[in-house]
């Protein structure tokens, strides 16, 4: 037997092709960095780059693996169109995944005021406000009728909601995406790894879940924030860093069923490593579980961010539904698409997440045939 | 000639722990206290009832359980206290077969990549070599080189045995623990694999341990046998003897279930009073003698050991003399 080369038993050695081609393709968003520091004279973006790295990883092990089993996917898929309310929940999704990367192309600045539209209502609406006229010593009433510069109105600092609402889409889905991203990855790793090694390893794991999930997570948010400042970045970590709890509790009873089965055994047997069968065969035997996991965690990750920004404590250079929701509060009598717009899609936001996540466990566990 | 292994008093114990504090309040003697050898390309059947102790013993002497107490000797050394890395040389000398050839392999994994994990343990990083030896595993276990490419849920019962019997043969293995390899199929298949682990041994001098509940099974593949018993060998010998011969009571009795398929013939089954015992619990003196129709008083106090009765057979019991 001619003895492999260099390069195959490299690939060999990190499990195909994929791997490799993944790994290079972080190295050169990686590369990039300093590039834009240096080059581009533009300071790094952590959230971007995190973003970057999510989509690429999204598309190496969520999409091609699709690709690759064409008839698994249209199994699954077949099975998800019975849940009738999956589709719809998913089609709004992409919508929101398309605008939010598009969007802001075609709309204005978000961040721009202009005191003299002010308090536009949306398209087909009108509102009446009192203007105080220093001349007359006067008080006049102006109806402003909804214009089509602005489809959904403008708020009190003359700011146009649709190119907000588009900009906080941005904020809420790298939030959903990013925070349970961290957050199942932890999870997963350590409900895994406390099922297969058992013993010690287990209680200690399991025991720091138990205190971890004691902790009031929203006041330990709050907490954090305040104490280090609230950047957006900062906000998704800690959200990803506190809410795998829940994750690690569902992985481990998963992977403790599966650890007494044949093929783990049979792997054992075999001699592969504990690291080889955690990642080789454990994992991919959790995988359906923890996506339906993450799926239904995204929208509470993404309330979450939106509760922060609500009581003042988000990020104050980015404009997420949250932070909208805060300012159009206060005026909720008057001016009440302010609050009523981000509100609304918040709440169809989360329901499609849970609806898209409900018809992916009808699909992924076959002990719910119906 | 020198055995490929031999187990000397070997013990598997799973400790009972109860209370607030986990304290050890006991034992199941799983495997309490059990010696043979295995010789190079010979079969050995174990039989006995199910949570008698076959399963165990058999993963134990893989070092898939740890052992509690005795020594296993993989050609005369020691591999109790082997480390991971030692036990990997070991590896490729004795491998497993499961009962159930629907948990047995990966579902997410290929059947060749179920094979070729294997090979790749092992070393075999080169991809086109890799393929090659699973296909040529794959035919000498009667499936084609194309099958490589399916998952388990796209194949039967016997042909998922099959690849699991190819899984187990990948890595060249001189003796395989069979655990029940064909109590979970259908009677038309258990033939053809039983026929097909009796061809491999032929052709390759393999060694195996066959762990069955079925005596027709046992008689049909092993030259040995040994009899099992609440985590003891109650009679070990040859087969043939054994079987035509059975000199220990449980023996008689299991050997006096088998169903005959001669109507003429007249049966009397020696028909077993009570439940196996706890083997958290077990009697004292002699482990059968609550069910034996033989007991007598010294049964229940002393524990009789496996004594040669032939130059082929040894048998646990103080009535025979």
């Amino acid at each position: 037997m001619t003895k492999p080369g260099f390069f195959k038993r490299a690939v060999a050695g990190m499990g195909g092709l994929r791997n490799v081609l993944a790994l290079a393709m972080f190295l050169v968003i990686c590369a990039t960095i300093p590039l834009d520091i240096l080059y581009w004279n533009r300071a790094i973006k952590p959230l971007d780059y995190s973003y970057l790295f999510f989509a690429v990883f999204m598309l190496f092990y969520g999409v091609y693996p699709l690709y690759v089993n064409r008839r698994l996917t249209r199994y699954y898929w077949d099975r998800i169109k019975r849940h009738r309310l999956a589709v719809p929940g998913m089609i709004f999704i992409l919508f929101l995944i398309a605008v939010a990367i598009i969007g802001p192309f075609f709309t204005g600045d978000a961040v721009q005021t202009n005191f003299k539209e002010q308090n536009f209502p949306p398209l087909g609406f009108t509102y009446q406000q009192g203007i105080y006229d220093v001349k007359s010593d006067n008080f006049t009433t102006v109806v402003s009728p909804g214009v089509p510069q602005h489809p959904l109105g403008t708020d009190d600092k003359g700011r146009d909601m649709l190119a907000m609402l588009i900009s906080g889409a941005r904020v809420s889905l790298q939030v959903g995406f990013l925070a349970t991203l961290i957050a199942v990855m932890i999870g997963s790793f350590l409900g895994v790894s406390s099922a297969y090694f058992g013993g010690w390893v287990d209680s200690v794991l399991m025991r720091f879940t138990d205190i971890m999930m004691t902790f009031p997570f929203f006041l330990l948010l709050i907490l954090i924030i305040f104490l280090y400042g609230p950047s957006l970045m900062f906000i998704i970590l800690v959200i990803g860093a506190t809410g795998w709890t829940g994750t690690a509790r569902l992985v481990r009873s998963d992977a403790l069923s599966l650890r007494t089965r044949d093929f783990i055994i049979a792997s054992r047997s075999l001699g592969a490593s504990d690291s080889r069968i955690i990642f080789r065969h454990m994992m991919p035997n959790v995988l359906s579980q923890i996506i339906v996991i993450a799926t239904l965690s995204i929208p509470g990750n993404m309330l979450a961010e939106s509760g922060l920004s609500f009581i003042g404590l988000g990020d104050p250079n980015v404009i997420s539904w949250g932070a909208i929701l805060n300012a159009g509060f206060r005026g909720i009598n008057t001016t009440w698409w302010v609050a009523v717009e981000p509100g609304v899609i918040l709440f169809l936001t989360v329901l499609a997440f849970n609806f898209l996540g409900d018809g992916l466990r009808d699909a992924f566990d076959p002990r719910s045939q119906s | 000639m020198k055995p490929i292994v031999e187990i000397q008093n070997l013990k598997k114990y799973y400790a009972i722990n109860a209370g607030l504090l986990a304290k050890h309040v006991g034992d199941v003697k799983a495997v309490d206290g059990v010696s043979f050898q295995i010789m190079a390309g010979e079969t050995l059947g174990l039989v006995g009832e199910s949570g008698c102790g076959k399963s165990t013993l058999g993963r134990t002497i893989l070092r898939l359980e740890e052992p509690t107490a005795g020594k296993v000797l993989y050609d005369g050394e020691n591999i109790v206290k082997w480390n991971k890395g030692q036990l990997k040389g070991m590896r490729r000398g004795m491998q497993m077969i499961f009962q159930d050839p629907q948990s047995s392999l990966d579902p997410r994994m290929t059947a060749g990549d179920s094979i070729g994990e294997a090979l790749l343990v092992h070393g075999m990083s080169d991809d086109k070599a890799r393929r090659e030896s699973i296909g040529e595993l794959l035919k000498s276990v009667g499936l084609e080189p194309e099958h490589a490419e399916r998952y388990p849920h796209e194949f039967s019962g016997g042909q998922k045995q099959r690849i699991g019997i190819a899984r187990a043969l990948a890595v060249n293995p001189r003796l395989i623990v069979a655990d029940e390899p064909v109590s979970a199929l259908d009677v038309s298949v258990q033939a053809q694999i039983l026929n097909l682990l009796m061809d491999l041994q032929r052709d390759r001098g393999l060694a195996f341990l066959f762990i069955a509940h079925d005596l027709s099974v046992i008689y049909h593949v092993s030259n040995r046998t040994a009899v099992m018993y609440l985590g003891k060998i109650v009679e070990i010998g040859d087969k043939t003897e054994i079987i035509r011969h059975p000199l220990h009571p449980y023996t008689e009795a299991l050997l006096s279930a088998v169903p005959c398929a001669d109507p003429r013939k007249r049966q009397k089954p020696i028909l077993l009073k009570g439940e196996v015992p706890s083997p958290a619990a077990p009697p004292p003196g002699c482990r059968f003698h609550t069910r034996c129709p033989r007991a007598t008083p010294m049964c229940k106090e002393q524990e009789p050991a496996l004594i040669p009765e032939s130059p082929h057979r040894s048998v646990a019991c103080h009535l025979i003399k």
